[in-house]
C-alpha cells in the first residue's frame, strides 16, 4: 500500500510545532483583587499589558470588589482553595488574616530587593508589620488631620488653629451658635484616636494583652468630649455619623472644624464651593498625632505563584507607576519620590490639594491607633459603643470606661 | 348589589400612589438631573433634566454584557420555578404520609438567610464543578417556597372533584398539572413568574461570589462601579438602578390581566 | 362512588384493604417524585449549609485554620457575655412585629384595588413599583429622605412649620430601627399586595353574591367569606414578613449599618458582621442557628394557629 507521504510529512510537522509550542505555551495565571477602585480600571489595563511584557508567560486576572463585599468574596475564596494571589485591603482587615496565617511574609522579598524597601516611608510600610514580620507594601497612604473653616475662625476671633486638646475643646465651644458648631470628626476605624493620644492616653499595655486606656486622665478626656458635645461645641454627628453625614456638615459650611484623614478633603471639596486657600485650612492635630487609614497590597499564603506576585507588586510600587497613580487619583502611594514629586507638582495649580497632601507626608513618627493585635475588629467593637454611650450623654464617663475595660479584655483574653 | 362610590376609593388609592411613588420619583428625577442631593433646600422639580446619565452607565459597565447575562439566569430561574413549584405544590394538595412534615420542613427552610449559606453553597457549588457558570449561577434560585406556596393556595382552590374526575378518565398526574392546574391558577402562574424573576434579577450576593469572569457578571453587580470610592452618589447611580428596575415593572405590567378580577374565579365553580 | 367499575387501568383487587394500601402507596410514591427537584435544591443549598453551621457553630475555626472542638462555648458566649446578641435579637422581634402593620396596609391596598374602579391598573402598578427596586437603592434614597441636615422628611415638616428642630431620624437611638422599619414597608408592601390579590382570586364571586342575596352587609362579607378564605394568602405574607428581618440586611446595612451603637442592629447584620467583619465563622455560625431556632418557631406557631396546613382551607 502507498502510504500517503504529503499527508505524513505534514501531519508530523503540525505534531512536531505542537510539541515545540507546547511548554512555552504553559500560561501561569495571577490574580488580583482590589478593594473598591473600580474607575481606575485603564490604570490597571496599563499594569496587566506592562506585566505582559515582563512576563509574557503569566495571564493577569483583575478583581475589584466593594468593600462591604469584599471580605466576603476574599474568604469564600480562601476556604474553597483559590484566593487572589495579590490583595489590597483598606484599614485593619489586614491584621486578622496576618495573625491568622492567611498572608505571605514579606520579610525576606524586602530583604533580597532592599532598593524596594527604600522606595517607602519607613513609617508608613511599618503600619504593616506584626510580629515582626511585614505583611504588606502602601498602596496608596493616607492618616488624619484637621481642616479648619477660617471664615467662621475669624467670625469667632480666633487666630489660627489649636495647638492643644484644651484649645481645641475651648475653640469649638466658641464657635458653636445656633446651627453653627465647632468640632467633627470622623468615628470608624480609630480615627478619633489622636483625640486621647495627645493627652497622653494608651488603649492598651506595650504588650498589648491588656487594657491601659481606664485611667483618670482618660475620665477627663471623655468628659471633657461629653461636655463639649452635649453642649454643642461639638456636633453630635461626631460619634453617630459615618462617612457622607459629617462630611456633608462640614461641607455645608456650618462646622468649624473637621478630623478626618486627606480622602475627606476631595469629598467635601465636591459639595462646596466656598473651599479654597483662603477659607480652608490644613494642618496636623494638636500634638502631631494621627490615625493612619491606608491601603496595602499583600500576597495570600495560599497562592501559588508567590515570587511572581512579588515581581507584580515590585512593579506597581516603581516611581513610574505610583507617580502615574497619584497622577490619576490624587493620592499619595508611599513612595517617596513619587509623593514628593507628585505634591511639588501640585502646588501650581492646586495648591489647597498640595497642603492637605503635604500633612500627609509629616509627623509620620508620630502615628497612633494602628495597634498590631488580632482582634483589632473586637476591641474596636468593645471599646467604641461604650465611649459613644459616655459622649451621647447615655452613661458617666467612669462607668462607660470601666464597661469598655472589661470589654476590651475579654476580647483580647480571647487570642 | 349596591355598588359602593367610586370616589372615596380613588381618594384612597390616590394617597398611597403618592406614598409609594415619593421616593420613586426622586429616583427618577435625580437620574434624569444628577443633582447633588445633599443640597439644601431640596429641589422638588426637576433642574435642566437630560438623559446622558443613562448614556453614561452604558459607558461606565459593559452593560449589554451584563443585561444578557442577567436575562439567560432570570430565564433559566423562571422556568425553572414555574415548573418545580407547580409539582411540588401539587404533590402537598395531595394526602400523603408525611405532609405535614413537609410542609413544616418548607416553612423552616424559608427561615435560612442567605448570607449564612454563601461559603457552604460556594463550596458545594464547586463539588458539583458548575462555578463561573450560568447554571452555577441559577441553580440555587430554581425553586422558592415562598412560590410553592403560592401555587399550593391556588391549587388547593380547585374542586377535588375535578382532579379526581379527570384521574377516572386515566390522565397522567404531569397532564393534570398541565391541562388542569394551571390554567385555572393563572394569577399564581403570574405571580411565580413576577417574585422569581425579580429575585433571580437583583441577586448581588451570589453572582458576587459565584463568579469570577468579569463577563459572566450580572447587572446589579455593576452597582459597585457607581458606588465606588467615596459614595458619590450621582446621576449615573440612579439612572443605573432605573434600568435595573425597568424589567421587573415591565413584566408586571405584562402580568397585569392574571390580577383582574373575574378571570379565573368563575371557572371554579363545579 | 365504587370506580372498580371504571376504566380498564383498574383491576378488581385480592381484598378491598390492600387496593387502598397499595393507592396510598402509589399516592406517596407519586407525590415524593414530584417534590424531589425542588427538594434537591433545599438540601443542596439551605439544609446543607445548615448543617454546616450547625457543626461550625460546635467548633472553633477560622479559614486558615484547622477546626477544634469547643462544643457550647460560642452559646455561652452569646448568651452570658453579648449585650449586642440580645440587643440583635430584641431589634429582629420588634422588626416581626411590624409585619402585621405591613400586612393589614396591603390586605387595604389588595381590596381596594380588586373593586371595579377605573384605573385599577395604574393603582396597582405605583404600589408595585417599589418592590423590583435594589435594596440598596431603597436604603440610599430612604437615608437621604431621613436626612437630619439635608432629607425631604425634616425640609417638608419644617416648612409646614410642624416641627422647630430637624429630627435625626437616623442618628438617634430611638428613631434609627423604625425609620428602617418604615422604609422596609415601603418596600414589601408591594409584594404583600400580589400574594393577596392572587388569594384574593380564588375566592368564587358567587360566594359573595348568595350572600349579599341572604342580605349579608359589606362588613359581614368580609370577616365571614373573605378573611377566613384568605387565610393561605395572610399566612404566606406573615411567613414573609418574617423573614423579612433578614431580607433586610441590605436596607440595614445602607441606611444605618446597625447603628447608632446597635440600636438598629438585627440578628441578621450582626451575624454578618462576625463572619465577614470579624472573621469569627463559628460564632456567626452559633447565631445562625439560634436566629433558625427562633424563627422556626414563629413560623410553627402561626402555622398552628392559622390550622395547621399552612393555613389551607376546606374546599367543596
Amino acid at each position: 500500500m502507498k502510504t500517503p507521504r504529503p499527508w505524513l510529512a505534514a501531519a508530523l510537522a503540525v505534531l512536531a510545532l505542537a510539541l515545540a509550542a507546547g511548554p512555552a505555551a504553559a500560561q501561569k495565571k495571577l490574580s488580583f483583587l482590589t478593594w473598591n477602585i473600580s474607575d481606575q480600571k485603564d490604570l490597571f489595563d496599563l499594569w496587566i499589558a506592562e506585566f505582559r511584557k515582563l512576563r509574557p508567560d503569566v495571564e493577569v486576572e483583575w478583581l475589584d470588589k466593594k468593600g462591604p463585599e469584599w471580605p466576603a468574596f476574599y474568604q469564600t475564596q480562601v476556604v474553597a482553595g483559590t484566593p487572589p494571589d495579590i490583595i489590597n485591603t483598606q484599614g485593619g482587615l489586614w491584621l486578622e488574616y496576618a495573625a491568622a496565617g492567611g498572608l505571605a511574609d514579606l520579610t525576606p522579598y524586602l530583604k533580597k530587593d532592599a532598593d524596594v524597601r527604600a522606595r517607602f516611608n519607613a513609617d508608613y510600610l511599618a503600619n504593616w508589620t506584626y510580629d515582626g514580620k511585614n505583611y504588606m507594601l502602601p498602596f496608596y497612604v493616607n492618616k488624619t488631620l484637621l481642616f479648619y473653616n477660617k471664615t467662621m475662625f475669624k467670625e469667632a476671633g480666633l487666630a489660627g488653629p489649636p495647638k492643644s486638646f484644651d484649645e481645641l475643646v475651648q475653640y469649638a465651644q466658641k464657635m458653636s451658635k445656633g446651627d453653627k458648631s465647632g468640632f467633627l470628626t470622623m468615628n470608624f476605624d480609630w480615627l478619633y484616636w489622636p483625640l486621647f493620644k495627645m493627652n497622653g492616653v494608651e488603649l492598651l499595655t506595650p504588650d498589648l494583652k491588656k487594657a491601659a486606656f481606664n485611667t483618670p486622665q482618660a475620665v477627663k478626656v471623655v468628659e471633657a468630649l461629653a461636655k463639649a458635645t452635649q453642649g454643642g461645641g461639638i456636633n453630635k454627628i461626631a460619634w453617630t455619623g459615618r462617612w457622607v453625614e459629617p462630611n456633608g456638615a462640614f461641607a455645608a459650611g456650618n462646622v468649624g472644624m473637621l478630623h478626618a484623614h486627606s480622602p475627606a478633603f476631595f469629598f467635601v471639596r465636591g459639595q462646596a464651593p466656598w473651599i479654597n486657600p483662603d477659607t480652608l485650612g490644613a494642618v496636623n492635630a494638636p500634638g502631631g498625632w494621627a490615625t493612619p487609614n491606608s491601603h496595602g497590597l499583600g500576597i495570600s499564603k495560599g497562592s501559588k505563584n508567590p515570587d511572581i506576585a512579588w515581581e507584580f507588586l515590585k512593579m506597581v510600587t516603581s516611581d513610574k507607576w505610583t507617580l502615574e497613580f497619584s497622577n490619576r487619583r490624587k493620592v499619595l502611594t508611599g513612595n517617596v519620590k513619587s509623593d514628593t514629586a507628585t505634591i511639588a507638582a501640585m502646588r501650581k495649580d492646586d495648591p489647597l490639594a498640595a497642603q492637605v497632601l503635604q500633612t500627609q507626608l509629616e509627623q509620620t513618627d508620630k502615628l497612633t491607633g494602628n495597634w498590631r493585635i488580632a482582634v483589632d475588629s473586637r476591641v474596636k467593637e468593645a471599646f467604641y459603643p461604650e465611649l459613644q454611650n459616655a459622649l451621647l450623654g447615655r452613661k458617666t464617663a467612669k462607668e462607660a470606661l470601666d464597661e469598655a475595660e472589661r470589654k476590651v479584655n475579654r476580647a483580647l483574653a480571647r487570642q | 348589589m349596591k355598588r359602593p362610590p367610586a370616589w372615596p376609593i380613588h381618594a384612597a388609592l390616590c394617597v398611597v400612589s403618592f406614598f409609594m411613588l415619593l421616593p420613586f420619583y426622586w429616583v427618577l428625577k435625580t437620574s434624569l438631573t444628577g443633582e447633588n442631593i445633599f443640597a439644601y433646600p431640596p429641589s422638588l422639580l426637576p433642574v435642566a433634566p437630560h438623559p446622558f446619565f443613562y448614556v453614561d452607565v452604558w459607558y461606565y459597565i459593559p452593560f449589554v454584557r451584563y443585561f444578557l447575562n442577567s436575562v439567560i439566569v432570570s430565564a433559566m430561574v423562571v422556568a425553572a420555578n414555574v415548573i418545580l413549584n407547580a409539582m411540588a405544590a401539587y404533590a402537598l394538595t395531595r394526602g400523603f404520609r408525611g405532609r405535614k412534615l413537609v410542609i413544616l420542613l418548607l416553612l423552616s427552610c424559608m427561615m435560612i438567610p442567605f448570607q449564612t449559606t454563601l461559603i457552604p453553597a460556594y463550596l458545594l457549588t464547586g463539588k458539583l464543578g458548575i462555578l463561573n457558570t450560568y447554571l452555577g449561577l441559577a441553580l440555587p434560585m430554581f425553586s422558592t417556597i415562598v412560590c410553592i406556596f403560592v401555587f399550593k393556595a391556588s391549587f388547593d382552590a380547585v374542586p377535588r372533584s375535578l382532579v379526581d374526575a379527570a384521574r377516572i378518565d386515566g390522565l397522567a398526574e404531569w397532564r393534570i398539572i398541565w391541562k388542569i392546574m394551571l390554567p385555572l391558577s393563572t394569577s399564581a402562574v403570574a405571580t411565580n413568574v413576577i417574585l422569581s424573576f425579580i429575585w433571580s434579577w437583583n441577586n448581588f450576593l451570589w453572582p458576587l461570589v459565584v463568579t469570577r469572569d468579569p463577563l459572566l457578571q450580572t447587572l446589579p453587580l455593576g452597582l459597585a462601579r457607581f458606588l465606588s470610592y467615596h459614595e458619590n452618589t450621582t446621576g449615573a447611580l440612579y439612572a443605573f438602578c432605573i434600568l435595573v428596575l425597568a424589567p421587573g415593572i415591565l413584566l408586571f405590567l405584562l402580568a397585569q390581566k392574571e390580577f383582574i378580577r373575574g378571570l379565573t374565579s368563575g371557572a371554579t365553580k363545579g | 362512588m365504587d370506580h372498580a367499575a371504571a376504566g380498564p387501568a383498574l383491576r378488581a383487587p385480592a381484598r378491598p384493604g390492600a387496593r387502598a394500601g397499595a393507592k396510598r402507596r402509589r399516592e406517596a410514591a407519586l407525590a415524593w417524585l414530584l417534590l424531589a427537584p425542588a427538594l434537591a435544591v433545599f438540601l443542596l443549598y439551605r439544609i446543607i449549609p445548615l448543617g454546616w453551621n450547625a457543626i461550625l457553630s460546635l467548633q472553633e475555626w477560622s479559614p486558615f485554620k484547622p477546626a477544634v472542638w469547643v462544643g457550647l462555648d460560642h452559646y455561652r458566649e452569646m448568651l452570658t457575655e453579648d449585650p449586642t446578641f440580645w440587643e440583635a435579637l430584641a431589634n429582629t422581634l420588634w422588626f416581626t412585629a411590624s409585619a402585621p402593620v405591613g400586612i393589614a396596609i396591603a390586605l387595604g391596598i389588595a381590596l381596594l384595588v380588586n373593586t371595579d374602579v377605573r384605573g385599577r391598573d395604574v393603582y396597582r402598578t405605583f404600589v408595585f413599583i417599589s418592590y423590583p427596586l435594589m435594596t440598596v437603592a431603597v436604603g440610599i434614597i430612604w437615608r437621604w429622605m431621613l436626612d437630619e441636615r439635608v432629607g425631604l422628611f425634616n425640609y417638608a415638616l419644617r416648612s409646614v412649620g410642624l416641627i422647630e428642630q430637624p429630627i435625626p431620624f437616623l442618628q438617634s437611638f430611638e428613631l434609627a430601627l423604625p425609620s428602617v422599619i418604615v422604609a422596609n414597608i415601603w418596600q414589601i408592601v408591594g409584594f404583600y399586595m400580589i400574594i393577596l390579590l392572587t388569594g384574593l382570586q380564588t375566592i368564587p364571586r358567587n360566594l359573595y353574591e348568595a350572600a349579599a342575596i341572604d342580605g349579608a352587609s359589606a362588613r359581614q362579607q368580609f370577616f365571614r367569606i373573605t378573611l377566613p378564605l384568605l387565610r393561605p394568602s395572610l399566612f404566606l405574607c406573615f411567613v414573609i414578613g418574617v423573614m423579612s428581618s433578614f431580607t433586610s440586611f441590605d436596607l440595614v446595612y445602607v441606611m444605618t449599618n446597625g447603628g447608632p451603637g446597635h440600636s438598629s442592629e438585627l440578628l441578621v447584620t450582626y451575624l454578618y458582621k462576625a463572619g465577614f467583619e470579624m472573621t469569627r465563622f463559628d460564632y456567626a455560625a452559633a447565631l445562625t442557628v439560634v436566629q433558625f431556632a427562633l424563627l422556626v418557631a414563629l413560623t410553627w406557631i402561626g402555622n398552628k394557629a392559622s390550622g395547621g396546613d399552612a393555613g389551607a382551607v376546606e374546599r367543596g
